[in-house]
């Protein structure tokens, strides 16, 4: 059973995820009970990866008891929605460097979900967070060398065969190229290593000058 | 990569790493430069504060005594005022001396007293505006503490930063670099248009001429220098701001000779371009789009 529920209402789509913490909010999100089981919206405009689900991106790639390796947790609203949707038996482990955002995310999302595992560090050193490989690294850095600190992760800690999300803002790679040329470069990075890129979705209207990459090795 | 771990190890990894996550959130939180970024921002929101609640008072009651208002240049001095005199009617000779007012403005006030163009205002009224200029003296106390402890905190943290920039704009550089660690680290180019990112990114994709000076522009060097001087003291400040912050992050002794070094190179500034350099010929047409530098490949930055 999948841990996404997907409902049309008032002919826009709404995305929900099963609730591992149960009565346990983490960003003020609506909870919300289907089918005696509870549920907690995920907001687009707060969420890249809800927008790029939104916006074409396989919701199958992270799965219930997969394992998922995220830098940039930032206060964990996307990684408490990518823990729903792994469940019990799966694991994330969340990086983030900025102590002040970290706070949030080791009190609302780590402490509250088993299958969280927090690591206040520099996602330029794995070293510091190898504990296990992953099926998936999602990466949202925001540094104008991201897709290189991405790549370096996955050969380190992705499976053969693994999926790599990355999501790309144009603006800290570089203020003055056209978002467009910007995502064109980094998908070119990418094919330049060997990896294969699935697909490449811009997130508008939900984040400007954004897209998700969507990669396999 | 040993062997995957099992459910087990997973529990007892994820107790240990959050002990550490929070042991590193702590740690960082209870850095003293972290306790000045605030206290700066803390002190330029309540100058504003300060500013919008002393003019609001000054307005009000100007409905009641305008003369006065318009004799008082000093709005918290025109707040004390109103705060401990009260209505028109309440001022005399003796409730206006100690307030460092000269005997002729002393008289000019009764005199304008006597004459009002003010409407009358009410008992219920008058209390709210001298609730109000009250409050503009809190703040106006408020501020001065913050700035104290701004002053004297900054002579610790960053000696030789506070010694070559002063410690209010020390202290606004290192609340926008987000620590004196990261201001450490920054070069001194971008220091030196720390504040002026607008302009810089504007500069970037339009290919108009850059920002020469952020934050650094308050510096009296800066700002009572000639404008063609500006841009050669704010790179100076900047350079010499820049090892200040090296030497206090990783050594964290004052060092004197930064600041003569800086003072040196200031007067050879001065003295060299005394004059204002010729015209240029006006520009005819559009800016070029791409910078005036070829733009080379961007290195790491945090």
């Amino acid at each position: 059973m999948s841990s996404i529920l997907k409902e049309r209402r008032d002919g826009r789509t709404f995305l929900l995820t099963r609730n591992l913490a149960t009565g346990k909010r983490v960003y003020n999100e609506d909870l919300v009970v289907r089918d005696g089981v509870e549920y907690r919206t995920w907001d687009p405009f707060r969420s890249k990866l809800a927008a790029a689900i939104l916006k074409g991106l396989p919701e199958d790639i992270i799965t219930k008891g997969g394992k998922v390796l995220y830098l940039g947790t930032s206060t964990g609203t996307t990684a408490s929605h990518v823990s729903d949707i792994l469940g019990e038996g799966g694991l994330l482990v969340g990086v983030e460097f900025a102590p002040r955002v970290a706070r949030e995310f080791v009190e609302k999302v780590a402490r509250e979900r088993k299958n969280v595992i927090p690591y206040v560090a520099d996602a330029r050193n794995p070293e510091k967070y190898a504990i296990s490989r992953v099926d998936v690294v999602y990466c949202d850095i925001a540094q104008p060398d991201q897709t290189a600190i991405a790549m370096d992760n996955c050969k380190r800690l992705l499976k053969e065969g693994g999926s790599l999300l990355l999501v790309v803002k144009a603006r800290s790679i570089d203020v003055v190229k056209d978002p467009r040329t910007v995502f064109e470069e980094e998908r070119r990075r990418l094919e330049g290593s060997g990896y294969r890129v699935r697909s490449v979705i811009e997130l508008s209207p939900f984040e400007k000058d954004h897209a998700m990459i969507y990669a396999t090795r | 990569m040993t062997a995957e771990p099992t459910e087990e190890d997973l529990q007892s990894i994820r107790l240990e790493s959050i002990q550490a996550a929070e042991e590193a959130i702590r740690e960082a939180s209870s850095r003293p430069d972290l306790h000045l970024v605030q206290a700066i921002q803390a002190l330029d929101d309540t100058d504003k504060y300060l500013n919008v609640t002393a003019t609001r008072a000054s307005e009000w009651y100007g409905l009641h005594f305008p003369e006065l208002t318009q004799m008082m240049q000093d709005n918290i001095a025109l707040c004390k005022m109103i705060s401990d005199i009260g209505g028109r009617g309440s001022f005399s000779k003796e409730n206006l001396g100690g307030r460092g007012l000269t005997d002729k403005k002393v008289e000019a006030v009764l005199e304008a007293k006597s004459r009002s163009k003010g409407g009358e205002i009410s008992d219920g009224d008058l209390g709210r505006v001298r609730a109000l200029a009250k409050l503009a003296l809190e703040l106006s106390s408020q501020r001065d503490s913050l700035n104290g402890y701004v002053e004297s905190q900054m002579k610790k943290v960053a000696p030789n930063v506070t010694e070559v920039a002063g410690a209010t704009i020390g202290a606004r550089l290192m609340a926008k670099a987000g620590g004196l660690d990261r201001l450490a680290v920054l070069p001194a180019s971008t220091i030196q248009i720390l504040g002026a990112e607008k302009a810089l990114f504007r500069a970037l994709r339009t290919g108009a001429r850059p920002p020469k000076h952020g934050i650094l522009f308050q510096h009296n060097e800066v700002h009572m220098a000639p404008k063609w001087q500006r841009g050669k003291i704010a790179r100076t400040l900047a350079n010499k701001i820049a090892i200040a912050a090296r030497v206090d992050y990783y050594r964290g002794s004052a060092d004197a000779s930064i600041k003569s070094a800086l003072d040196k190179r200031l007067e050879s500034i001065k003295e060299r371009y005394k004059d204002p350099p010729p015209r240029k010929p006006e520009r005819r047409g559009p800016p070029p789009r791409e910078g005036r530098f070829p733009r080379r490949e961007k290195t790491r930055r945090r």
